[in-house]
């Protein structure tokens, strides 16, 4: 006696599967296609990157209480690349600040006590920071600080020194 | 005896509408993701903008603030670019002779933010 079995799946539930698939194929690519558009749009937001924020954050500090910004000290030269700022310590005491931006992925703060290195802090995986004079309508120098994520403008923020008795 | 196999109608309905209520669901969330992923990177932008040209009406000299002409936003807004087309606003209210409220706007598609900056008369170098 023959026993006839059935194999395979029938149409109907090849088309469910397929379309079910198409489904989800569909929401893959869409949401691929706007996260390459959102890419192409806008830049990083560096802000919840915690480095980024220790190096503003240290940054911010250096400048507020900074009483100068010289245009050199020792070997560097103050440029979009290099932020030389003198600056006064809770302690009282001064400091140079030299905030070095020129290695890629890399900023480094170096700190120096008359022209001995006292301190280096560094920071990895960073964006490439640029720092200029920001003139103020008040006369005061201030520094605009920029981050950029490839071409595109991440970070713009203009840092005025505290006024100093 | 005849055994009955497979789904019934309604079995395969009740399963067909869950999976559609789940994937509905799912693209509904992702959307929601991102359109506020997207406003996030906007009010980014446009805070840092509005706090960079709150540095300057905080330094401009106090008889300047009143001046209809000076009314206008003076930082770069490099950064807003790809929030264009945007306009900017300053909105200067007296609300005491020697007090001014600087109400610093920015609009771009049916969003904005504001930034409000208060400025005393003190008679002195219009430091602050």
């Amino acid at each position: 006696m023959t026993r006839f079995r059935e194999r395979g799946y029938t149409l109907m539930e090849i088309v469910v599967v397929l379309a079910i698939f198409g489904v989800f194929l569909f929401i893959t690519v869409t949401l691929t296609n706007e996260m390459r558009r959102n890419e192409k749009k806008w830049p990083v937001n560096f802000f919840s990157h915690p480095e980024v924020g220790s190096v503003l954050a240290r940054m911010r500090r250096d400048i507020y209480d900074s009483t100068a910004l010289p245009d050199n000290f020792e070997t560097y030269t103050s440029g979009p690349d290099t932020l030389i700022v003198y600056t006064i310590n809770q302690d009282g005491t001064a400091e140079t600040v030299v905030w070095d931006f020129t290695k890629k992925g890399e900023v480094h703060r170096r700190a120096f006590k008359a022209t001995l290195l006292a301190s280096e802090w560094m920071a990895r995986g960073v964006p490439m920071f640029l720092a200029t004079a920001q003139p103020m309508p008040s006369g005061q120098d201030a520094v605009r600080i920029r981050a950029l994520d490839g071409s595109k403008l991440a970070i713009d923020e203009i840092i005025v020194p505290r006024p100093h008795a | 005896m005849r055994r009955s196999r497979g789904f019934s109608l309604a079995e395969v309905l009740v399963a067909l509408a869950i999976l559609a209520i789940v994937i509905t669901t799912t693209i509904a969330m992702f959307a929601e993701r991102a359109k506020r992923m997207r406003e996030a990177s906007e009010t980014i932008l446009a805070y840092q903008a509005l706090s960079n040209e709150a540095e300057y009406w905080r330094r401009e000299s106090f008889a300047q603030i009143d001046n209809p002409d000076n009314q206008t936003f003076k930082s770069d807004l490099d950064i807003l670019a790809p929030l264009a087309p945007y306009t900017t606003a300053v909105k200067v209210e007296t609300t005491r002779a020697d007090i001014r409220n600087i109400t610093l706007t920015i609009r771009w598609s049916r969003r904005e933010a504001h930034l409000g900056v208060a400025r005393a008369d003190t008679g002195g170098s219009g430091l602050w």
